[in-house]
């Protein structure tokens, strides 16, 4: 070991290697220290391990920023000519001195000028012969054009023909336009065309000038810059309303499209079916219940898609099944009216211990006109089906009827501040009928509400009846769905306890 | 160098107004030379030499900073400018040199030289300047730009609607791409009706009319307090020796200053109880008299945006206000210009800085228009010096170097080439 680090030194301080042999000697050929490993380093793990290390990078730093330190530069003035003028004039501009003196001046490529459009006397008159203008001013209108490089506005506030027409018939603008674009027109397309007939075509569509719609454009936004206040106030406001309504649609469709998918699920599409109808054998929801089940079983409605199955067979022949039911006043909803519920397992209940709630957010203010009603809250003392539907058709009225209520009063609030806003100026226009439209839509509510004081049934109805059709149907679909699942529930109930 | 485009060829700019005659070098963001217009001169034969306009050779000019501002016996005042034009040529190659050769202290020969015009100048005017320029001065290229063009330049912008309110001139130009559309073109002289008010309103001050004097005419004074009458005594010597010309012009620059440092506009439209609750402002006169203002000093501003009725209906022909030159500019301007005229308007001009006239303007075009953009610099110097400074922009740009009206042009194609160039 003392002999390796001697050598090891030895090396470090790149003397001369002695002639006795060591174990350093193996290093002795002079193969050079890679690039980020100290010498020292080196010398102790010799070449061999370098794979092993990470060669670190040299670090890279920003670039220094050259700021000019090639000394001082040099400026000369020089005199220069500007090659867009036609006459001799000397200017001098202070220029670095390593810039070329015969370069061309650097400004001139700024010096274009758009293509200009000429016609020869005889050009005129085989083709631009026009009654209103005679060719000196379409001459004058031409070196116009060309002197203020197509500025149209220019052109039109300079013009001034000598010896032309009274004030009261001045050319405008798009007069201007109209004569010089169609002359132009003309030219190009008599005129032999070198390129090919894409290049042609969009020319000439870049000549086209449409000057009746220019003037209906002007027209136009005169009278839009002519508003009134008023006026202006009135279409914003306008906006506004437009604006709000279409919000208050989308989300109005929104709800509802939730409110079937809710309901009905991959249903939602059907329409009503009579209830006593057996369900179709090839039902693929079916399917899987028959094999599981005795085949022979028909699928009837007393098996719903799901868990209870554990059942009592049901009658087998739909006539007789019909009957019995009949006899013992078992009601079979449509399976297909049944929503799947998600719990894998339910335990059969009565019907009658799962009272329908309202709504949480509407919960106080439906309990509020219930007991308006003299509505007991609590059980029902005969909770039969038709008994339990008519609650809930109840619950779901005063639900709804709170429900509109409060789009009543938004919609008051509504009117009042837009009315707030529209101020005492509004004329009985447009706006006020408006204002009348809504409030109507909204009284025949509020009389719902007062009047509906005895009959739930009536009530939901007319409430319900300020809805759509389509809202109403959905109601009452989820009036049979939700009982009829519940109603089977406690028709099972019923036949255990008869079975028993 | 190009990316600026810039290419400075030492050029000069040259812009006379009414109130004062700014030069310098074209690439500057101020003028070095700053003169005032006015200029004084002595008849040979004293005050009561014939006032015939034929002056004898031998009058004596005074202009520049010494000029009219230094008393001198039997000193008249004129002033070259009538409605922003140059009307009295008399005196002109005297304030040019003065301002070039006395002051830039360049030889004219030497520099192309940009001089301004107000954009309702005949062609008359505009030939006779590059006369001037070419065979007194000796240019080697001269250009004339118009005020207009060239505030909306010095503002950064090639279309705009320039409002500008000078000393004798309050103007509206519609510029579109560098040029001004000459039937949207309005002015009046309404920032002198606001001097006269302001006169009326110092001479019907509570307690007497104010004196205006000068400090050149007073010889001591005491302060005193504010209200109370001043104690100072006049140099009758020269009181004697002032012709009227001189006492009117010492008057108007008290009535200039008084304007200046006291007078304002409401930003929101005339309302004698909101000018009432305005803080006071004290002014103190050269006769060493101070007091404080109230409610008078925004009236003789108020004139630049609304007459009163009485006013309207003792003066048939009073100039038109601010709001009926920019209605007036708009409506002859074409619908599709007036939004872009609307959103970039240009305040530029010294009268335009009485205080509040940049918002009251604002309130005056948004009850009109929705959208309305006004530029008007803070910096005092863009403000009263704009149209110089869009010359010395003009006149440093390498594109513009083609447009000059060089000698030999001149000496070629004589006058008309002045209206062929300067459009």
């Amino acid at each position: 070991m003392a002999g390796a680090s001697a050598a090891d030194i030895r090396g470090i301080l790149s003397l001369p290697e002695n002639a006795a042999p060591g174990p350093s000697q193996m290093r002795k050929p002079p193969t050079k220290k890679p690039e980020g490993i100290p010498r020292e380093l080196y010398a102790l793990i010799g070449p061999s391990a370098p794979t092993m290390i990470a060669q670190p990078a040299k670090p890279r730093f920003k670039q220094k920023p050259n700021l000019g330190g090639g000394g001082s530069v040099r400026w000369e003035e020089r005199p220069f000519k500007n090659p867009a003028r036609t006459d001799g004039l000397v200017l001098k501009h202070w220029v670095k001195a390593s810039v070329d003196p015969n370069e061309d001046y650097p400004f001139v490529k700024y010096n274009v000028k758009g293509p200009i459009y000429n016609y020869t006397s005889e050009e005129y008159v085989r083709l631009l012969e026009d009654s209103s203008w005679t060719k000196e001013e379409t001459d004058y209108l031409f070196s116009l054009v060309k002197e203020f490089d197509s500025r149209f506005y220019v052109v039109s506030d300079r013009y001034d023909f000598p010896g032309g027409r009274p004030r009261s018939m001045e050319w405008h603008c798009q007069d201007l336009k109209d004569r010089y674009y169609s002359v132009c027109r003309k030219l190009v397309r008599s005129r032999p065309w070198s390129g090919d007939d894409a290049s042609k075509a969009q020319l000439l569509s870049s000549l086209q000038f449409d000057k009746d719609r220019e003037v209906t454009r002007k027209k136009y936004l005169d009278s839009l810059e002519n508003r009134t206040p008023e006026e202006t106030a009135e279409e914003e406001a306008l906006y506004i309303e437009l604006k709000r309504l279409e919000q208050t649609e989308r989300r109005f469709k929104l709800e509802r499209e939730e409110l079937l998918r809710t309901l009905l699920g991959v249903e939602s599409g059907l329409p009503g079916l009579p209830f006593e109808e057996e369900g179709p054998l090839g039902d693929p929801r079916k399917r899987k219940r028959i094999m599981e089940h005795d085949s022979a079983t028909p699928p009837s409605a007393s098996t719903p898609i799901q868990p209870r199955r554990v059942l009592p067979q049901m009658p087998q022949q739909s006539a007789s099944s019909a009957q019995y039911d009949q006899l013992h006043c078992i009601f079979r909803p449509d399976p297909r009216m049944i929503v799947p519920s998600k719990s894998a397992h339910n335990i059969a209940y009565l019907r009658s211990g799962k009272m329908p709630y309202p709504k949480q957010s509407v919960a106080a203010k439906v309990t509020q006109v219930l007991t308006e009603l003299d509505v007991q809250q609590t059980r029902l003392v005969m909770p039969t089906r038709e008994n339990l539907l008519a609650y809930e058709s109840l619950i779901e009225a005063a639900t709804q009827l709170v429900e509109a209520k409060k789009v009543s009063d938004r919609l008051d609030q509504d009117i009042r501040v837009a009315k707030q806003r529209l101020g005492l100026r509004e004329s009985a226009g447009e706006t006020q009928e408006r204002g009348e439209g809504s409030t109507q839509e909204t009284v025949p509510m509020e009389q719902d509400e007062e009047d509906g004081g005895g009959q739930d049934g009536q009530r939901a109805g007319s409430v319900a009846s300020s809805r759509s059709v389509k809202s109403r149907r959905t109601s009452q679909r989820r009036s049979l769905s939700v009982s009829s699942v519940d109603t089977m529930g406690a028709g099972r109930a019923q036949k255990r306890q008869k079975l028993s | 160098m190009v990316q600026y485009g810039g290419d400075e060829v030492s050029a000069l700019v040259l812009d006379i107004g009414t109130s004062s005659t700014r030069a310098g070098y074209a690439g500057d963001d101020t003028p070095k030379a700053i003169i005032p217009t006015t200029y004084g001169f002595v008849r040979d034969g004293g005050p009561d030499a014939p006032m015939d306009g034929t002056d004898a050779p031998s009058t004596k000019m005074y202009v520049g900073q010494h000029g009219p501002s230094v008393w001198r016996a039997n000193m008249e005042i004129g002033n070259p400018m009538q409605d922003g034009m140059i009307a009295d040529w008399k005196p002109i190659p005297a304030l040019i040199g003065h301002a070039l050769r006395d002051v830039l202290r360049v030889n004219p020969e030497e520099h192309p030289v940009l001089v301004t015009e107000p954009a309702w100048n005949t062609p008359e005017n505009r030939e006779r300047m590059a006369e001037l320029m070419f065979e007194e001065f000796h240019v080697p290229a001269f250009y004339i730009a118009n005020t207009g063009v060239l505030n909306a330049f010095a503002a950064g912008k090639g279309s705009a609607l320039v409002v500008d309110i000078g000393r004798s001139t309050a103007s509206v130009t519609p510029v579109v791409d560098g040029f001004v559309l000459r039937k949207g073109l309005a002015h009046s002289g309404l920032p002198q009706l606001v001097h006269a008010q302001a006169r009326n309103i110092l001479q019907g001050a509570a307690g007497g009319p104010i004196r205006l004097l000068s400090h050149q005419l007073i010889a001591s004074k005491t302060p005193v307090e504010p209200r109370a009458a001043p104690i100072f005594t006049l140099r009758e010597d020269r009181l004697a020796q002032t012709p009227a010309s001189l006492l009117r012009h010492y008057e108007s620059i008290a009535a200039d200053e008084w304007l200046q440092s006291v007078a304002g506009v409401l930003d929101q439209g005339w309302n004698e109880q909101a000018a009432a609750s305005r803080p006071l402002k004290q002014h103190e006169f050269a006769t060493g008299f101070n007091t404080y203002f109230a409610g008078e000093r925004f009236a003789a501003g108020e004139l630049l945006f609304s007459h009163t009725r009485e006013l309207a209906a003792a003066n048939p022909q009073l100039p038109h206000t601010l709001p009926a030159l920019l209605s007036r500019a708009l409506a002859a301007t074409d619908q599709d210009m007036r939004g872009v005229l609307l959103t970039n308007i240009v305040l530029t001009g010294g009268g335009s800085m009485l205080a509040g006239v940049g918002e009251r303007l604002l309130t005056e075009l948004q009850r009109n228009v929705p959208h309305v953009k006004i530029h008007a610099p803070g910096n005092p110097t863009e403000r009263r010096y704009g149209g110089w400074l869009g010359g010395s922009i003009l006149a440093s740009l390498g594109t513009f170097h083609q447009l000059w009206i060089s000698r030999e042009e001149w000496q070629e194609h004589g006058k008309s080439i002045v209206g062929q160039r300067c459009k």
